[in-house]
């Protein structure tokens, strides 16, 4: 008996058994539509985390104060010692100094409570230059951002984010309005444009919650004594991603000369990039693919195992016409091929219907639920080889069963 | 014995004729007899128990011979079936199919042996339920690896064959029990065997349908089959022209087993 005709007997088994057939397609198709949705999910936002944090600046670096280890091998936190100075800003934004540089921006931030009227509201206070703008890769919903004159002249004036507005003014158009922080009446003289919190892997407060002022303004305003010229922290712009270590290299040289540091072990500051940050998220994004996966995978081996199940009730409920073949010449071999080619079949039509129905649902979902999906064919096909590989797995021991049968017993059987 | 058969008269004769030329067409070893048994024991084990279905049987069955096997029930004659159609093995002794030992034979072997040697009819009827007549027909051909076109051919031959040319798309469940009968004895004719073994195969049908049956393994046999017949009634084992009777596993009478088969 050529495999044609093996092939043609077990699909008829399939056809003849429509309900038996369709419930056991139904699991494996569950199955693989649970491993295409969950891992296009778990892919989907890792292209978003990344998408999200290139759009905020991969090519960003973060200069903050204080080291990792001091030279005494005593650790200094970072932020502990206030030793970055609007000086070491304007040094780096030298194109002589720091060709691969594109753009640096000094920040200090502080929690304030703004008052506009009656209404109050506590949120990152951040004094600024602006650069800040084009560092951070924001813009404005309306109004403008500061400029030089503002920080010359210590100008009064504020850039609200967009939630802060709405928390302050709600409906009212804030650009024009006024806020007190800490005491003193600052003009609004813009909105930044919102980017949404989803990112807040990137910067740990919610970006549209902010105040921005002028660095001079706030360090009169907020800061007092020595600390006027100091600033948290320096955001420094690589002219593009690929130029990020070199920018990175020449930070670091021009911050330790100007420091007059001996060696990179003993600096006074540290350096981080967006990408370190963008390389944890997808990691913790990996390990959710993996999670999700490893219980989708769980699923498919319920499939399986349903499969198996039917395929030995199929071989209990048919012993009279194993047995029959059997007397009619059919070798152990013809059986056990019938009984694979069944349940490959089985696997092979759950397989596809779970593709299917997994990218219906990738393209489908994304409109329901906030979150992307993205299905890539190679782990649509993947997902089909595994529910055929499925299919003959968990149908090899069924069909042995079936080939086993001593045909007397088969036929005798009422 | 069975001389009083409904076609037993004209058997005798025939039988004697057509020996001579079945022997020299399929089959050139001149004189070997289709079945040999030969001091065949079978055992039975369920636990510790052990249980002698046959005690030492012996049997001959020469090419175009009708014999009936007849016995109550528990006598062996189901055990002795299924040796004779290689369903199963003897425990002891020695059973040759048209001249070749079973028990040298692997499973493959069997399975093959029971293919083109043997037609089997049972009693009841053992026939899948999901496919038409022809299919069903065909099975025993699909198995020797021949192609569809001639299986198709060969199957509704066979089906005309047994009078049921004009239902070879029914489904057994639209057939009567005596049509479903005979798309069996179809099937067990399509592969031109050497033996035709039918285990009671009157035992699910009306007397019409019986005597239907009967009359076309009559008439097989005519036309220069052998056929072996199981069978716990009288009546119909006197269609056989040898009826050997079995009983607790031993055979108890029947015609002269010849001086062929004590060797």
């Amino acid at each position: 008996m050529n495999l044609l005709e093996t092939f043609r007997t077990g699909l008829d088994a399939v056809l003849t058994h429509r309900l038996r057939s369709v419930l056991t397609v139904l699991g494996i198709t569950i199955g693989i539509a649970a491993v295409i949705l969950t891992v296009g999910l778990g892919e989907g936002a890792q292209q978003q985390v990344g998408s999200e944090i290139s759009a905020l600046g991969s090519n960003l670096l973060t200069v903050t104060p204080g080291s990792a280890t001091s030279s005494t091998g005593i650790r200094g936190g970072i932020g502990t010692a206030s030793t970055l100075t609007v000086g070491d800003a304007a040094a780096l934004a030298s194109k002589v100094v720091a060709p691969d540089i594109n753009a640096v921006a000094p920040a200090t931030s502080v929690q304030e409570t703004l008052v506009a009227g009656t209404q109050n509201w506590t949120t990152t206070v951040v004094g600024t230059d602006p650069a800040w703008l084009t560092v951070r890769g924001r813009s404005m919903a309306e109004g403008r951002f500061l400029v030089a004159q503002d920080l010359a002249s210590r100008a009064d004036v504020v850039v609200l984010g967009a939630t802060t507005a709405q928390e302050l003014f709600g409906v009212r158009d804030p650009v024009g309005q006024t806020v007190d922080v800490a005491g003193r009446p600052l003009t609004v003289i813009g909105v930044l444009q919102p980017v949404g919190s989803s990112s807040a892997a990137s910067t740990a407060a919610n970006p549209d919650d902010q105040a921005v002022l002028p660095l001079t303004t706030a360090s009169a305003l907020l800061f007092s004594g020595a600390s006027r010229n100091a600033v948290s922290q320096i955001l420094v712009q690589a002219t593009s991603a690929a130029t990020l270590s070199a920018a990175y290299q020449e930070t670091d040289a021009e911050l330790l000369n100007l420091h007059r540091v001996a060696t990179p072990a003993q600096a006074d500051f540290t350096i981080t990039s967006e990408q370190q940050v963008l390389s944890t998220a997808t990691s913790v994004d990996r390990t959710l693919t993996v999670l999700l996966g490893g219980i989708a995978g769980i699923s498919l081996v319920v499939g399986g195992i349903g499969v198996m199940n039917i395929m030995l009730v199929s071989v209990t409920e048919r012993i009279r016409e194993i047995g029959l073949r059997k007397a009619l010449g059919a070798t152990p071999r013809v059986i056990r091929r019938q009984f694979l080619v069944e349940a490959s079949v089985l696997g092979t039509v759950g397989g596809v219907l779970g593709a299917l129905l997994g990218i219906a649902g990738a393209l489908v979902l994304p409109h329901l639920i906030s979150n992307p999906i993205a299905v890539s064919p190679a782990a649509a096909a993947a997902a089909v080889a595994v529910a055929v590989a499925l299919g003959v797995a968990f149908g090899v021991y069924p069909a042995d069963r079936a080939a086993r049968l001593e045909p007397i017993d088969a036929l005798r059987t009422e | 014995m069975s001389d009083e058969g409904p076609a037993a008269p004209d058997l005798r004769s025939d039988e004697t004729a057509e020996v001579v030329v079945d022997r020299t067409a399929p089959h050139p070893i001149v004189g070997v007899p289709v079945i040999e048994v030969a001091g065949v024991w079978k055992t039975y084990r369920s636990g510790s128990l052990e249980v002698d279905a046959l005690r030492g049987v012996d049997l001959c069955v020469d090419r175009g011979e009708y014999v009936a096997v007849m016995g109550p029930s528990g006598s062996g004659k189901s055990t002795l079936m299924h040796i004779l159609g290689c369903l199963d093995v003897p425990t002891a002794g020695t059973f040759r199919l048209a001249g070749d030992d079973v028990r040298s034979m692997s499973e493959e072997d069997l399975a093959q042996v029971r293919n083109r040697r043997i037609g089997f009819v049972f009693q009841q009827f053992n026939l899948l339920a999901t496919l038409s007549a022809w299919r069903n027909v065909e099975l025993p051909l699909l198995y020797a690896g021949i192609e569809r076109a001639e299986r198709r051919r060969r199957s509704l031959a066979s089906l005309e064959r047994v009078g049921l040319a004009d239902r070879v798309d029914h489904r057994p469940g639209e057939l009567s029990g005596g049509q479903q009968q005979r798309v069996a004895m179809a099937r067990a004719l399509v592969t031109d065997p050497d033996l035709i073994l039918a285990d009671e195969p009157t035992g699910n049908l009306d007397s019409v349908s019986a005597g239907d049956v009967l009359a076309l393994l009559a008439d097989l046999h005519r036309s220069g089959r052998t056929v072996v017949l199981i069978t716990h009634d009288t009546e119909v084992a006197a269609a056989a022209d040898r009826v050997v009777r079995i009983r607790d596993g031993r055979i108890l009478a029947g015609a002269p087993v010849g001086a062929r088969e004590v060797r």
